[in-house]
């Protein structure tokens, strides 16, 4: 048989007609067609059974209630907690992407020990029995030495279960060197201190107040608890209450308010005195708070028996609405016109604090301010300024000193808060690097920082950065890689926030007490250990009346018994709120004449000197002819954690483009400085240099270059670092004379084609 | 067999946006992402690559200072209902992936479909439609975080915002188990819509009187984006300032805006 | 004879062969396309131990006893570990599949990873509720007399989709005698359209995709 041609194509015809005949190509074509859907290479994620965790985020300085939806053991998404006081179901977009952080890739895995140089960011993993015992014997060996005041403690906040134990521990080491980051709260605890005589925290009765003064504070940005703040803005709008916003810049909150008015930078406690004028020359204060629970508003006597001027004729002599028109930018009709307004509305309210409040500013400014709501008599009442007791459910047995203890403790604090020259301030940690600096050998020899980035948050990072160089040794407890961490000697990685339980109170500016629990969402993803064990172990460690000191098995058995009853309640509904009825006027005040006090005690003959002009920045207007001010928006975090992924995609291009940041100039500034909109420039200051992007915005004044806070992180995940300039790097402190707390609203600047 | 549920009254689900009260802080973004596996890459700066179902628009009324203003607006998709359901993009599809439902007025996106023409990102007024010009990449770990309710995309494809359907779907589904065969107005909410700090959106069936969007979207100063064009969107923005109402459509000077479209 | 008329002799003389050679190329491909082909396309995977659906039957109400719906409506599927251990906390009987059961998952506390014959693709929504409570259908209509199975069939997965063998259904053709027999695309549609559910598609005028797709 001859396999010819026709054979052949028999064959394949056969072949043919029985592949149509079998189901070979319909299949084939079939799931050929399903293949080309699928993808293996994406992730199919896996479906199971739904459930919520309540828990409150640390992420924010607000502290968002939320709920975080679980499929299974798998946290996936992060919603507001219905009910949570302030935040009420909503979140800010930092908590609301905190999934990021827990699984995202620079969640400190270990404990670290630093290989590289410092701050170059090299470590090697090490055993958590050798991590301490470095940490322990290093604490002993510092103690033993006599040097036990040379322990610093750094946290972000000061209340809450944890930086009490950090400062448990410094008190029973021997160090009065505990410190937390600035913000406005400190200027607020100062103020309620020499006015109020009272140690409290502010809250602020928005939702019932009628009139809002603003004194460039970004209500919607970032000031206070973020979505309690937009919550209030959008009542405000409902309700029709004028909110007027002072400020330079055409911010958010500007573009939100009833009115913006711009004003020049730095001068709003002038300007807040000018509407204390108008309101002072036409009666238009409440007479009787201002009359039967103020003092010092008319003349008064020193203790030396001279009389002084009293608040109201200082007023009226030096802030008549023309000068300061002249000072403020502000014409004149206007601010009586707001001043009328302001005063005759039935609760109206001052407020303060630049931006979101991470730098304090001048204390004549919370002090213009705050006079102003006492002229309304918008003290501790409905709609008002509130003087809220500081957390104080943490009572714990006063802890038995040693020798050591008591001679380290009494030594005074480095950073120089309730020195004679800053008694009112109880942390002024800016003023730490140059303390360090500046002396032979570090006033700190151990530093332990947890929940707060000094390298990144500190104005003038480079000295920051000096500062800690000197500093022998730095033990950080990051849950995530930080500037901080990153020049650290040892990390010991405490769980992430949603790992762990945590107390959390006072969310910012809330006008009732309330205590939140943070409670593990999942369980801990690494080999990390909660710092409130660290703490409580390394006192153990020490042994003798510190380890006694600290009679807890756990952190948690800390936690519960320091909660005692409220521990089932906070369980059950996440938080606690403890019963709270400010007292009424006659009560209200601690001051030795139990008044609000107009001028405070410690103002002096030196006050008007020094309250006139508004805080100086630094720089010379030859070389810096601009000023350069930071601002905050509020899609990018500028505390101690940096932007999640998903909130780094939300930053606008005209912030950001690619690894450019953008600052914001008016057109004739611009125009005179040859640049244009997207133009690469440099911009100088007294603190050093960036390269940046021109962004060209109407709503600037004329000579002011705006540069966002938050960007330029040093370290973390991919999506976020070294991309655009911290602004902390150009801009240094300016030490109120009278608080000591950082008064820079800007420094002087210039920007030049690059 | 029994005959299949009940059919329940046709739906045209939409939302009223409040532009006085939105303040652009971006939670309803984030939130979005979250709920719908949107990716992440290491640069988002580039918008016209950067996936974002609901992305938040600044608007300016460009005068000079300190006459200036500015207001955010939140642009999810629009689910166009167009004429009897023929939106821009629903009409160039030619592979049936976008689709209008009768019963929900919402535009749906089927990813498996998609094969990348594009044609619906052209024909799309609102820049709504994304496509994947990359796979997707989770670094690590972070694919832990991804939602079963939601298919993850590949590159190749386009993909918008779906009014959170799968959220109509679960809350369908514990209709069912209850014996109810409608969703109530809280029960079907998108992530934004519960996201939002400010209260600025609201969401609901614009055909039933009882949902809030009703009576909204009839507030005299209510608008819609590119309403001349016929596209009918089912977003309604609300704002108190003229010039922000102005920037939803394209006007001559002598123009009113409100006054040209008629409402639906 | 001249070239040309050897040819064509040739070509009439060889008229048996081509026929031959036709049938065997039908019978190989009929043989590959029937039998190897399905033989290749699909792989055999073993569960991880029998399972005798029978036997606990005879102890609950019904398939909703295990396989149930959760208070959010959403369907729990296959059971969970936690379900089982009430009973299973130690061995039961004597047989192999139940010490690997309790040796192997309930003591280390492991979830069983089961394989599911009616896994379908991560674009499809498939709602329980819509067709059990709402339509009031039984769970034989789709999955078959499962229930009354004693033990687990092989799992067969295509090796070109990675879909289950029960979605094409088990007779290669295609072809379906049972409600069960399949559950592509098209078997949920033909029901669709019979029950008039949801065909509420512009662009289709028959059913919306957003229905069962995501």
């Amino acid at each position: 048989m001859k396999i010819d041609r026709r054979s052949f194509l028999s064959l394949g015809l056969g072949v043919a007609a029985g592949s149509v005949l079998s189901p070979l190509p319909w299949k084939l074509t079939d799931d050929l067609s399903i293949w080309t859907q699928t993808w293996p290479w994406t992730p199919v994620p896996k479906d199971g059974a739904v459930h919520y965790v309540h828990s409150v985020s640390t992420l924010c300085s607000g502290g968002c209630g939320i709920q975080v939806r679980k499929v299974d053991d798998r946290a996936i998404k992060i919603e507001g907690m219905e009910g949570y006081p302030g935040s009420d179901g909503k979140a800010c977009n930092q908590c609301l992407a905190g999934i990021q952080k827990l699984y995202g890739p620079d969640h400190i895995q270990t404990p670290l020990k630093r290989v590289g140089n410092r701050g170059e960011g090299r470590f090697a993993p090490i055993s958590w029995d050798e991590a301490m015992s470095m940490v322990a014997e290093q604490l002993k060996k510092l103690r033993t030495e006599g040097k036990s005041q040379t322990l610093g403690c750094v946290v972000e906040r000061e209340y809450g279960t944890i930086p009490q134990l950090f400062k448990r521990f410094a008190k029973v080491y021997g160090s009065p060197n505990f410190m937390t980051m600035p913000s406005y709260l400190d200027g607020y605890e100062q103020i309620f201190k020499i006015m109020q005589g009272e140690e409290a925290i502010p809250g602020f009765d928005l939702e019932n107040a009628d009139y809002i003064l603003s004194f460039g504070s970004g209500l919607v940005e970032g000031w206070g608890s973020a979505p309690r703040m937009f919550q209030a803005n959008s009542l405000w709008k409902e309700k029709g209450v004028p909110v007027v916003q002072f400020e330079p810049r055409l911010s958010n909150t500007a573009a939100k308010a009833t009115q913006w008015v711009p004003i020049n930078p730095g001068a709003e406690a002038i300007l807040a005195l000018g509407l204390a004028h108008v309101i002072i020359k036409e009666n238009l204060f409440h007479y009787d708070f201002v009359n039967r629970y103020s003092a010092r508003f008319e003349a008064w006597e020193d203790g030396q028996g001279t009389e002084q001027k009293g608040f109201k004729d200082r007023v009226l002599d030096r802030y008549d609405p023309r000068y300061v028109s002249r000072v403020t930018g502000v014409p004149s009709s206007q601010i009586e016109k707001i001043a009328r307004e302001f005063a005759k509305a039935e609760s109206p309210i001052a407020l303060c604090g630049r931006g979101a409040g991470h730098t304090p500013g001048a204390i004549f400014e919370f002090h213009a301010v705050h006079a102003l709501n006492g002229l309304v008599g918008n003290i501790n009442r409905k709609g008002g300024v509130w003087a809220l007791p500081k957390p104080d459910y943490i009572a714990w047995p006063e802890p038995a000193l040693d020798e050591v203890a008591k001679k380290g403790g009494d030594t005074p604090r480095v950073d120089g808060a309730g020195t004679e020259t800053y008694p009112a301030a109880s942390s002024l940690t800016h003023r730490l690097p140059a303390m360090i600096n500046d002396a032979e050998e570090s006033p700190i020899q151990v530093l332990l920082v947890h929940g707060a980035n000094p390298c990144y948050c500190l104005p003038d990072t480079e000295t920051v950065r000096a500062a800690f160089e000197k500093i022998p040794c730095i033990v950080s407890f990051a849950s995530h890689m930080d500037e901080t961490a990153l020049m650290a000697d040892l990390i010991l990685p405490d769980h992430g926030h949603l790992e762990k339980y945590q107390d959390v109170p006072a969310p910012e500016g809330l006008s009732v007490p309330v205590i939140g629990l943070a409670r593990p969402v999942v369980a801990p993803l690494y080999d990390t250990r909660h710092v409130g064990d660290t703490v409580i172990q390394l006192a153990k460690a020490m042994g003798g009346g510190m380890a006694d000191s600290f009679p807890w098995k756990n952190y948690e058995e800390c936690l519960r018994k320091t909660l005692g009853q409220h521990w089932k309640t906070m369980e059950e509904k996440g938080w606690f709120s403890p019963d709270f009825s400010g007292p009424d006027w006659n009560e209200a005040f601690e001051t030795p004449t139990r008044n609000f006090v107009f001028i405070p005690e410690r103002y002096g003959k030196d006050t008007e000197e020094a309250g006139v002009s508004p805080i100086e920045v630094e720089g010379d207007p030859i070389t810096f002819p601009m000023v350069m001010i930071p601002f905050d928006h509020v899609r990018i975090a500028a505390g101690p954690v940096g932007n999640a992924p998903f909130v780094m995609k939300t930053i606008e291009d005209t912030l950001l483009r690619d690894k450019d940041i953008f600052v914001q100039v008016h057109p004739k500034t611009a125009g005179k400085a040859g640049l244009e909109e997207g133009v690469l420039a440099v911009l100088s200051t007294p603190k050093g240099s960036a390269k940046v992007r021109v962004h060209v915005y109407d709503g600037i004044q004329p000579g002011l270059v705006a540069v966002p806070r938050g960007l330029g992180r040093g370290s973390g995940d991919e999506f976020m670092a070294d991309k655009g300039v911290n602004v902390n790097r150009l801009i240094g402190p300016v030490e109120d004379p009278v608080s000591g707390l950082n008064a820079a609203w800007g420094i002087r600047a210039n920007l030049t084609i690059a | 067999m029994k005959k299949a549920a009940d059919h329940t009254k046709p739906k045209r689900y939409g939302m009223v946006i409040d532009l006085d009260k939105c303040t652009g802080c971006g939670a309803c973004m984030v939130a979005c992402f979250a709920e719908n596996n949107i990716p992440f890459k290491k640069d988002e700066s580039e918008k016209l690559l950067s996936i974002t179902w609901m992305r938040v628009y600044k608007l300016s009324n460009k005068k000079k200072y300190p006459d200036t203003d500015i207001c955010y607006l939140p642009r999810p998709c629009m689910h166009c209902e167009g004429h009897e359901g023929h939106s821009p993009c629903v009409s160039v599809c030619p592979a049936t992936v976008t689709d209008y439902s009768t019963e929900t007025g919402i535009v749906s996106q089927i990813y498996t479909r998609c094969f990348g023409c594009r044609y619906c990102m052209a024909a799309c007024p609102y820049h709504a439609r994304y496509f994947n010009w990359w796979d997707p990449v989770w670094p690590k770990g972070m694919e832990k975080m991804l939602s079963p309710d939601v298919s993850v995309r590949m590159r190749g494809v386009v993909e918008k915002c779906s009014f959170c359907y799968h959220r109509y779907q679960r809350a369908k589904d514990k209709a069912y188990v209850e014996g109810r065969t409608d969703v109530e107005e809280e029960e079907y909410q998108t992530a934004c819509t519960q996201a939002c700090p400010a209260r600025a959106i609201t969401f609901g069936d614009l055909n039933n009187p009882k949902h809030k969007v009703y009576e909204l979207k009839q507030d005299p100063h209510a608008f819609r984006l590119l309403e001349r064009l016929g596209t009918n969107p089912k977003v309604y923005y609300v704002s108190s300032r003229e010039w922000v109402r102005k920037s939803g459509d394209n006007y001559l000077k002598h123009e009113e805006p409100g006054h040209i479209a008629t409402k639906h | 004879m001249s070239a040309l008329e050897e040819k064509t002799k040739a070509v009439s003389d060889g008229g048996g062969f081509p026929t031959l050679f036709f049938i065997i190329g039908l019978s190989l491909s009929l043989i590959v396309g029937w039998i190897i082909f399905p033989k290749l396309l699909y792989s055999k995977k073993q569960q991880p131990f029998d399972f005798n659906h029978v036997l606990h039957n005879e102890m609950v109400e019904d398939c909703q006893s295990c396989h149930f719906f959760r208070e959010d409506g959403s369907f729990a599927g296959v059971p969970k570990l936690a379900q089982c251990v009430d009973c299973h906390m130690d061995i039961q009987g004597d047989t192999e599949d139940e010490a690997i059961f309790v040796n192997e998952y309930v003591i280390p506390g492991r979830e069983v990873p089961w394989l599911v014959y009616s896994e379908q693709p991560d674009c499809v929504f498939f709602s329980h509720a819509a067709h059990v409570k709402a339509g009031g259908m039984d769970c034989k209509t789709c999955h078959g007399p499962i229930g009354q199975s004693t033990s687990l069939k092989p799992y067969e997965e295509n090796r070109i989709t990675g879909y289950s063998r029960d979605i094409w259904g088990y007779n290669i053709a295609g072809i379906k005698k049972n409600t069960w027999d399949r559950m592509k695309m098209d078997d949920c549609s033909e029901c669709h359209v019979q029950m008039d559910v949801n065909q509420t598609s512009v662009q289709t005028e028959k059913g919306a995709c957003f229905v069962c797709h995501k």
